[in-house]
């Protein structure tokens, strides 16, 4: 029997091609995307899976309110460690401290490679379970120590025997390597963790940690993570060390009322967003949304299945009225009907399989993802089997119930006519889908707008031709000799040195004071040390006051600050005044526009900008425009190579590092866009074999109306009318879905684009323009048809 | 007797009025017989012959098929019943287009779930006894109307009914196809096969052993 269903379906396949071209393509771009998304959404939720221990470890971290505002961050003192096995050991199986992850140089012979990794005490080999290929675990506890991934130890010692090699860190410190361990996976929060250097090599660096009288009161520099003990619980032990700092530290301490928890490492990834203290997900809403717009956009497909086999049940009736009097009873009838509809699911999935193999490339390359397809993974085939068995019945359901309704008399004796109320659930489904077709455009597009709108955002400064370079001890100590040589060959107009990077967010200070402060106010300004020729470098524009300028010598600190924080401070005549911070004294010189050092979206924080000749962390310098880029590099990098010649030169383009900070608005832009118009073309697919059917039904009626004299223009009119209707209907309904979704997701951005009317507007008239387009074709080729031929088909 | 009407009536109504598509109609077939229903266009054949198909329901009255009460039986009971006994012939064929011919007079005994070896038996004695087994792979598309009645009656004849109904088996037939069929329907009568048909030619109602005339859904005479 069923044998016979196949059959049966398979020869309706064949003999309506477009028909099926239509119903199994759409599926089938409908499915791929599904299983694109599905495999991203899995991608993300096995991030930190690989650790064997990852439902047991957490990271230490702390809330603390700073002007009624609740932050919560990793930056823990360094006693922390000590005093959680002090006051609450039991709880805990391992306690280990990290420096954050950064670039290292390391130095073997007389080539330098530099790599990312962290200080970290010697626990962590056990308690991330990293597989050691060589070594010990208790390899990190000699100052002198260090542990390479695989890959790293291949790089720098190719085949050879690494263990035991001297590798000489920052140019001046000798680590013997002491253990290899396995690439850390891609795929998790330790990716970057390529070397690992001692603890006690770090404590030897930073002297001044076992030296503070009261190590409560210290800064917050360090992380701190844990393995919890066995039978406890992260909230009962996060309940439980809450008011560990807050009851040792003094009264500043205090006054910032730190409450520590525990943050596991199952979360760390998708649920990484704080807001006032509370977690409010993070990743996992990324993950949500387009889950859902997989979805739907599957749905569509489902619909477009759905609204052409009903559409068709005037040609089926006959068969199952047949069918009926020759004695098939509903049932079998419908187990018919489910055959057909789960033949073409698997159709469409193998179609779907083929074009997900050859879009992912593409798909990669947009997103800057690495999906791959997990061809290898039972689990993988097993869900999309199950998934295609159960969108061929969910799919085949309604056809299937209603193409078996049918009662044979009627069906036989060709009375069957579609009900009137009949077309009124295909309705419903027509408008579903182009309601999500235009959310999604609407969407779309108004993501764009916000991108749009913060990149032509004011930055403040010039962003051409400025690149950046790490600093070292012999640049600084020559930065005159290598200026005025580079501006001397008019390789760079100008050249500065700060102590923070102008794309990066900057460090927060506290404890200022100033004349009439709101003794309320708990100080939290960004600062920077930036040299005399940093604003000349850079560009930005005085407000007030003067630029830092060595014509103006001076015995004081001086400060130029920003319009944000004139307005923070609420000075009246800023310039003159003083700022202090304990016993040291700086007076404002200057006030700049906002600069956008951090976020795009966000109100510019209070910045100070400090006048030092200290060593910074890079050197801004502003390219000679008349030059090509490449010799003025090549330039830069001979001139520095004089005074570091074994370390890489690297030299960052602002502008590039700044396009950054667009990322992920970009992403979601290029990915919305991309659904929105997979959706719409789902949804004209179904439209197209939707107002094909109807053409034809209607052929005969069209006929009589063009004998009695009706013009082809009337015709269209009156064939497109149904559909146009239906999206008009889609649009009224969709705008303010997309109005509150919308709204919602501009409320992230302090500083974001309006939702005008416009937007609206273009996008309905987009999707009317598209509907007409597509019953246009069909319309006007029946509406054309020459009367003769379609009456003489009675 | 294989089937008996008592006071049947049929009716739809329309604007308020009730109209009588079958009216008191009193009706009894043995087995054996060979009954034409003839009458003018509306008179209510088709649907005289529906109902004793069981494929129309009726709205008063008795109707009994061999020695079941059908107006008591439910739906499924029905189907089961006609399934089994009853096999129709209709005017334009009604072919399924997407099977061959030999898997059009299969499909009756799919539906009964015969044995794979069975059917194949009974689909070549079918395809015998009406001489087509050079056609069994073709779709109907491709036959000649006489030739797709053919399939038509092997279809309704293939599970051995009691009773055929054949619904103007010959309307859409030249008269040399026609006399085919009707010589076909006599020769299944004299082997034992009961049938009834609706037609409007008087010539092929000849071929019956009694004739039912109907008129506004009342049987007017019999002879």
């Amino acid at each position: 029997m069923i044998q016979n269903y196949f059959k049966i379906a398979w020869r309706n396949l064949i003999r309506n091609k477009g028909y099926s071209v239509i119903n199994i393509g759409g599926l089938a771009v409908g499915m791929a995307v599904a299983i694109i998304i599905g495999l991203w959404i899995y991608g993300e939720i096995s991030f930190n899976k690989s650790f064997k221990n990852h439902d047991r470890i957490a990271q230490v971290m702390q809330h603390h309110t700073i002007n009624d505002i609740r932050e919560t961050w990793k930056a823990l003192p360094p006693i922390m460690g000590k005093g959680l096995e002090e006051n609450f050991g039991d709880y805990f199986e391992y306690i280990v401290q990290s420096s954050w992850n950064s670039n290292y140089s390391l130095r073997f012979d007389d080539k330098v490679f530099v790599r990312r990794g962290n200080f970290f005490q010697p626990n962590v080999i056990e308690m991330l379970n990293l597989n050691l290929l060589t070594g010990s675990n208790n390899g990190l506890k000699d100052l002198n120590s260090i542990m390479l991934s695989e890959s790293v130890s291949e790089e720098i010692f190719g085949e050879k025997n690494p263990m035991g090699k001297i590798l000489i860190f920052d140019n001046n410190i000798n680590l013997k390597v002491a253990g290899i361990y396995k690439d850390v996976p891609e795929n998790s929060a330790f990716k970057s963790l390529n070397i690992i250097l001692p603890w006690s090599l770090f404590l030897a660096l930073n002297p001044e940690i076992e030296s503070k009288t009261n190590p409560w009161n210290d800064g917050s520099y360090i992380q701190t993570y844990v393995k919890l003990a066995k039978n406890v619980g992260f909230e009962d032990v996060s309940k439980k060390i809450k008011d560990i700092r807050y009851n040792k530290g003094n009264k500043l301490v205090k006054s910032y009322k730190p409450e520590i928890f525990l943050h596991p490492m199952s979360k760390w990834y998708l649920y990484d967003d704080f807001k006032n203290g509370i977690n409010i997900g993070g990743r996992i809403d990324k993950i949500r949304w387009f889950g859902f717009i997989g979805m739907f956009i599957l749905a569509l497909a489902c619909i477009n299945f759905i609204n052409l086999n009903t559409a068709r049940s005037e040609k089926r009736a006959k068969e199952v009225g047949i069918r009926k009097a020759i004695g098939s009873n509903r049932r079998q009838l419908i187990a018919q009907f489910f055959v057909e509809s789960i033949l073409i699911s698997f159709i469409a999935f193998a179609t779907a399989s083929i074009m997900v193999v050859l879009t992912l490339p593409y798909f990669n390359n947009l997103v800057e993802s690495r999906i791959s397809m997990l061809s290898d993974s039972p689990l993988f085939w097993i869900t999309c089997i199950v998934g295609s068995l159960i969108i061929g019945l969910m799919a085949g359901f309604y056809p299937a119930l209603y193409l078996s309704s049918f009662r044979a008399v009627n069906a036989i004796k060709g009375t069957f006519k579609g009900r009137q109320t009949e077309s009124i659930p295909r309705q419903v489904l027509v408008i579903s889908q182009f309601t999500i077709s235009i959310v999604l455009i609407i969407g779309a597009m108004i993501v764009s707008l916000q991108i749009n709108y913060a990149t032509n955002r004011p930055v403040g400064y010039s962003k051409n031709g400025l690149i950046s370079i790490s600093t070292t001890k012999e640049t600084h100590n020559n930065i005159d000799a290598i200026r005025s040589n580079l501006i001397g060959s008019r390789t760079i107009i100008d050249m500065a040195e700060a102590s923070e990077v102008i794309t990066e967010e900057w460090n927060g200070y506290g404890g200022w004071s100033w004349e009439g402060m709101n003794s309320n106010l708990l100080p939290d300004f960004k600062f920077g040390n930036v040299n005399y020729d940093y604003g000349k470098t850079i560009g930005w524009k005085i407000k007030e006051g003067r630029d830092f300028s060595r014509n103006f010598t001076s015995g004081s600190t001086q400060f130029i600050l920003n319009e944000s924080a004139v307005e923070y401070m609420n000075l009246k005549n800023p310039i003159g005044k003083t700022i202090k911070s304990g016993n040291d004294k700086a007076v404002i010189v200057g006030i700049v526009e906002d600069l956008i050092i951090e976020s795009p979206y966000e109100k510019v924080k209070p910045t100070i900008f400090h006048l030092s000749k200290g060593q910074g962390s890079v050197f801004l310098l502003r390219l000679n425009p008349t030059k090509s880029i490449k010799e003025s590099l090549s330039k830069v990098e001979q001139v520095f190579k004089n005074y570091n010649p074994l370390l890489p030169f690297n030299a960052y383009f602002v502008d590039d590092e700044f396009e950054k900070k667009f990322r992920n608005e970009k992403l979601l832009g290029k990915l919305v866009n991309l659904f929105a118009i997979i959706a719409i073309l789902i949804s004209c697919l179904g439209l197209f074999g939707l107002a094909s059917f109807a053409a034809e039904q209607r052929t005969k009626e069209i006929g009589i109306r063009k004998v009695v004299g009706a013009s082809i223009f009337k015709l269209w009119i009156l064939l497109s009318k149904e559909f146009v209707g239906l999206v008009v209907l889609s649009i009224i309904i969709a705008s303010p879905i997309a109005y509150y979704l919308m709204s919602n997701w501009l409320n992230d951005y302090t500083y974001r684009t309006d939702l005008s009317f416009s937007v609206f507007l273009i996008s309905g008239l987009g999707a009317l323009f598209i509907t007409l387009l597509t019953v246009s074709y069909q319309s006007i080729k029946t509406a054309s048809a020459n009367p003769i031929k379609s009456l003489k088909t009675e | 007797m294989i089937l008996q009407l008592k006071d049947l009536f049929k009716w739809v109504n329309s604007g308020g009025q009730r109209i009588f598509l079958l009216n008191d109609i009193d009706f009894t077939v043995n087995e054996g017989e060979f009954i034409s229903i003839m009458g003018p266009s509306g008179s209510g054949k088709t649907t005289l012959l529906n109902v004793i198909g069981m494929l129309d329901n009726f709205n008063e009255g008795e109707y009994t098929f061999l020695e079941e009460s059908v107006h008591t039986l439910k739906e499924k009971h029905r189907a089961k019943l006609y399934k089994e006994y009853i096999g129709f012939v209709f005017q334009s064929y009604h072919l399924i287009d997407e099977l061959t011919v030999y898997e059009n007079i299969e499909t009756p005994l799919l539906y009964k779930n015969y044995k794979s070896s069975e059917r194949k038996a009974m689909v070549a004695d079918m395809l015998d006894r009406f001489n087509i087994v050079g056609k069994k792979e073709l779709f109907p598309s491709q036959l000649s109307g006489g030739q797709q009645q053919l399939v038509g009656i092997a279809r309704a004849l293939v599970s051995n009914p009691k009773l055929i109904l054949a619904d103007e088996p010959t309307g859409n037939l030249n008269s040399t196809q026609s006399e085919e069929i009707m010589e076909l329907f006599k020769t299944l009568n004299r082997q034992g096969v009961t049938i009834i048909q609706v037609t409007h030619s008087e010539s092929n109602a000849a071929y019956g052993s009694r004739t039912l005339h109907l008129k506004d859904g009342v049987i007017v005479n019999t002879h």
